[in-house]
């Protein structure tokens, strides 16, 4: 079991009455899973891979994580577990404007002090197996949409992560770019790592092996 | 790591040339206004430094009780003082007299003036002379021996050595020998002189110079070491009083540490000196500074909406607080370091316009670990002062928020940076008020009436060589050329102060009141010259014997005597009976803020050291000279020819202030130009924030004066309120520094006004120069962008 979630509770509090953002939701994860999350806007899709990958809390629930209880830890110990086990590949890229291709990827390996020549050698491989090589010394404003997608996926693999939450990572793309970025996931599943993505396209959500509905905060599907 | 962090932060610079060159320029003036004030602070601290254990030494002025107050004296302890002081105080080793006097020297054809001392051989010693020819033990060995320093002896020898055992001529009449050469004073020293001779050569054949009558002397002594200097200072303030039984004039001691900037005596006590200059004006460099890195914090946390993303994301790759706390500092000081670049070529250009406008030889040295270590230092510390804020709110951003794009401009920045710009502008305002008032002061002082016209008067030294002899002919030559309207001879500079004596009784006089009257002797075309004016009675006659008995006063005196008509009055002057011949109008002498004590004028030239020389009216100033020098070279033959305007010597008067008007200025305008840099930036900022605010408000309907409005409106009310924090401020403040001043300006209400005019006038200009830019754009380009 990759991670657990039990019960999950958000809200926030408008003029007095709770909106619920999840609820009620219970998740369950092996690794080498590829899960689709599906729902309308609004409907918590973020909200529940923030609440994932950590970034976010939540008010109520438990979740395991590796047999690890997240809900009770202090954020120091949490952000240091998704450090090592998560990588985040966001619809936006959010790639830092002021680093090149090469530095871009790098970056989380510079956060686990990783040694010089290793870094070099793991970020070497990750040009070559993505066939960006010819590109990486170019600024993110200087390649196309779906380059920069490709950019950010390599960045959330670069730690070889265990899982990588997706949030409409094609949702900026056109079609063919959408669909390169889909069977790189594919490939990657394959391979071995966990992903979990947000979608809202049906097409996106078959290459998944099972499917989560939300909606409006509860999970009415599986 | 630490690469990475350097390459995102010089990238960052680069992207955003125009909010980088803000930063760096801003810094980079404060780095360099803080570097010269310190250099200068440094040469001040730093006087007489060449002096062997600074904290032994000391000079001996002498305290004198006037109307229960005390007043302080230099050169003025009488000749058997210092051997006394040495013989009866065992922790005094060493003592010594110095008395100051110019002559003309001459070495075979080569002539030049000097001005230096006769002193007692322990000088050599207190002051530690370092001689580079000729030894200490044999320097005072004969009567006629003196030691000049190597600037002298560079002017008629072509080595040191040379010198040695060479006569040398004093005022073409003595002869001496040179006996030693010594290295010359730094710059900042106190007791300059160009040469020392034996203290006999000054008393011998002086009577007066024997006894306790007379203070007419200079006194150094040295402590041995571990002495507690209270307690000698108790022991030498008992001396005079009990050798003379007068209570009322003791000798003192004041520190070598003391001598440059702690000079001011007040009731016989030290009350500060140059030393508030010193403070002062540090504590203004550090001001400069804070105003400096305020536009850094300022930009840095405006623009955080950019860097936002980036610390999201950042911290969604693992990054901890602590290293984006770092990267942004290692961004802020190196944003520091390249001002520092930039100011150390800014100070390399303006060291010599500086030193012109404070007058001193500062250099900048910045290979000695004393001038590089703090010009690091200050860089440091404004890179992490600057760097400080803006690290610890960008890296507060929780990632989700900024990924999300849900976070807003937080309101507790926008308000510390409120602040921030309110105080700079606060501190702008009280520079602009300070400056006004400072200059205002000084003018009012220079313009003040000194019961004399010292415009166009000629100053010229009249003691030595042939002036006081052949005065009459000089005189009559002169007069007689149409181009000079009179001349005269005075004992004393006519701006400063000179003999003086409590030993005049009058009718009337309470036996008790001790009132110091100086002692003027002048030539009767005096009055005439100086432009002084008569007030009552007659004035000298042209016979000196005629007038031997007669006395003119100043106003103050005639005031001090009970009776209207004093004319023709008689005073008693130590048993001798004067009698009133006339009354002057006052006339401003010493201290310039002050009022000056009364006068008494005697018909003499004997005594005189400086002769006055009043133009004719029209007559062109060069052509004066000319005669005045031609007249001179067969009056005065041998002597070169010397003069000054009484104008300039007055003010010479107010280096102090002048410096402190020009560094006010120079800080004033630095302050506002720092201030308005930020400005710049922050309204650049807004405006590019709001473009889609403003994109919307021109669709619907406003005009471009509507739009500048908008945007100018925040900032001009911080600067009204600026204008009302700096003017009570500044109010007290220069009150304050007023009050030092016994002649000084009333604070007028339109200053504070023209000072907040301004600074809302500068501000106004430029924040709706951005605020014009953004109103008058394409509203269709503003809206496409999103």
């Amino acid at each position: 079991m990759l991670l657990e979630l039990n019960n999950i509770f958000k809200w926030v509090t408008q003029g007095g009455s709770r909106i619920f953002l999840l609820k009620d939701i219970n998740l369950q994860v092996e690794e080498g899973e590829f899960i689709s999350i599906m729902g309308p806007s609004g409907s918590g899709k973020s909200t529940l891979l923030n609440v994932i990958g950590m970034l976010d809390n939540f008010q109520e629930g438990e979740y395991k994580f590796l047999d690890e209880s997240v809900h009770s830890m202090k954020e120091k110990n949490r952000s240091k577990l998704y450090k090592e086990y998560i990588g985040f590949v966001f619809q936006a890229y959010h790639l830092i404007d002021e680093l090149t291709v090469y530095e871009n990827i790098e970056t989380p390996l510079l956060y686990k002090n990783v040694k010089s020549s290793e870094r070099k050698a793991l970020v070497a491989d990750m040009l070559d197996r993505f066939n960006i090589v010819g590109k990486k010394d170019l600024f993110p404003s200087q390649l196309s949409g779906g380059q920069q997608q490709l950019v950010g996926v390599a960045r959330a693999l670069i730690a070889k992560p265990k899982l990588i939450l997706a949030d409409e990572p094609t949702g900026n793309l056109n079609s063919k770019q959408s669909e390169e970025i889909m069977q790189l996931f594919k490939e990657l599943n394959q391979a071995g790592v966990t992903i979990i993505q947000a979608t809202h396209s049906e097409t996106n959500a078959a290459y998944g092996s099972r499917t989560l509905h939300l909606l409006d905060g509860g999970r009415n599907h599986i | 790591m630490i690469r990475n962090y350097f390459k995102i932060a010089w990238r960052n610079l680069w992207k955003n040339k125009g909010y980088s060159f803000i930063n760096i320029f801003g810094l980079a003036i404060g780095i360099t206004c803080a570097s010269l004030i310190l250099l200068w602070v440094e040469d001040e601290v730093n006087f007489d430094q060449a002096i062997p254990d600074k904290e032994l030494v000391f000079a001996v002025p002498t305290n004198q009780k006037y109307d229960g107050e005390w007043r302080t004296f230099f050169q003025a302890t009488p000749g058997p003082l210092a051997a006394v002081l040495k013989a009866e105080i065992p922790e005094i080793t060493k003592s010594a007299r110095k008395r100051d006097i110019g002559y003309l020297f001459n070495v075979g054809e080569k002539s030049v003036n000097s001005a230096g001392s006769f002193a007692d051989k322990d000088l050599i010693d207190i002051f530690g002379l370092n001689f580079i020819a000729g030894n200490p033990k044999d320097a005072f060995k004969e009567k006629k021996s003196v030691i000049i320093t190597q600037k002298i002896a560079s002017i008629f020898f072509d080595k040191s050595d040379d010198a040695i055992g060479k006569n040398i001529q004093f005022d073409k009449k003595e002869t001496f020998v040179i006996t030693a050469v010594v290295k010359d004073f730094p710059e900042n020293t106190s007791f300059t002189f160009d040469w020392l001779a034996p203290f006999e050569n000054f008393t011998d054949g002086k009577e007066w110079t024997q006894g306790y009558g007379a203070n007419f002397t200079d006194t150094f002594v040295k402590l041995a070491a571990g002495s507690d200097v209270e307690k000698v200072n108790e022991k030498v303030k008992a001396i005079l009083p009990a050798k003379t039984g007068d209570a009322e004039t003791e000798a003192i001691l004041f520190s070598a540490n003391d001598w440059h900037l702690r000079s001011k005596f007040e009731n016989g006590k030290i009350d500060g000196g140059r030393i508030e200059y010193v403070r002062l004006f540090s504590f203004i460099a550090l001001i400069i500074l804070i105003i400096a890195c305020i536009n850094f914090m300022n930009l840095s946390t405006a623009r955080s909406e950019k860097r936002a993303n980036e610390v999201g994301m950042r911290k969604a790759l693992g990054s901890g607080r602590k290293q984006l706390i770092f990267q942004f500092l290692t961004e802020a000081v190196l944003t520091a370091f390249i001002s520092g670049i930039v100011s150390l070529l800014l100070l390399i250009a303006l060291i010599p316009q500086f030193n012109l406008l404070i007058d001193k030889n500062l250099s900048l040295a910045i290979t000695a670990p004393i001038h590089f270590l703090p010009i690091v230092i200050i860089t440091l510390f404004c890179g992490i002062i600057s760097g400080l804020y803006p690290a610890f709110y960008l890296s507060s951003f929780k990632p989700i928020e900024v990924l999300k794009g849900s976070r807003r401009q937080s309101g507790s920045a926008s308000f510390t940076r409120k602040t921030l710009v309110v105080i700079q502008f606060s501190i702008s305002i009280i520079f602009i008020i300070s400056t006004l008032l400072v200059y205002q002061q000084v003018q009012h002082i220079k313009n003040r009436n000194l019961g004399m016209v010292k415009e166009n008067l000629i100053e010229m030294p009249a003691a030595n060589g042939d002036i006081i002899k052949n005065f009459k002919s000089i005189e009559q030559e002169l007069t007689s050329s149409g181009l000079v309207e009179s001349v005269a001879l005075m004992n004393s500079q006519i701006l400063s102060g000179g003999n003086n004596t409590s030993g005049i009784d009058w009718q009337g006089k309470t036996t008790d009141a001790d009132i110091l009257i100086s002692i003027r002797t002048v030539t009767p075309q005096f009055f005439n010259t100086a432009g002084m004016v008569l007030k009552e009675g007659k004035g000298f006659t042209s016979s000196e014997a005629v007038d031997s008995t007669k006395v003119l006063i100043s106003e103050s005196f005639a005031k001090l005597m009970a009776t209207d008509n004093v004319v023709g009055n008689t005073i008693d002057y130590n048993g001798q009976l004067l009698t009133i011949n006339g009354v002057v109008k006052d006339f401003l002498y010493g201290d310039m803020y002050g009022t000056s004590d009364p006068v008494m004028f005697y018909h003499q030239a004997e005594e005189a050291d400086y002769m006055y020389i009043k133009p004719a009216v029209g007559v062109e100033i060069n052509k004066t000279l000319a005669a005045i020098e031609s007249v001179l070279k067969t009056q005065n033959p041998g002597f070169p020819f010397e003069y000054r305007f009484v104008d300039e010597a007055f003010n010479e008067r107010f280096k102090s202030e002048q410096l402190v008007e020009n560094l006010s200025q120079i800080f004033a305008v630095l302050a506002i130009i720092i201030s308005c840099l930020g400005l710049f930036g922050l309204s650049a900022f807004t405006a590019e924030q709001r473009r889609k605010e403003i994109g919307v408000r021109k669709v619907l309907g406003s005009s471009v004066l509507g739009i500048v409005k908008l945007l100018s409106k925040d900032f001009l009310v911080l600067v009204l309120l600026s204008i009302l924090i700096s003017v009570p401020i500044s109010w007290y403040v220069m009150q304050n520094w007023l009050q030092g001043f016994a002649y000084r300006i009333d604070i007028k209400l339109w200053v504070f006004a023209i000072a907040g005019f301004s600074a809302v006038l500068i501000a106004l200009i430029t924040v709706s120069f951005q605020a014009i830019k953004a109103a008058i754009a394409n509203p269709v380009k503003s809206l496409r962008t999103e």
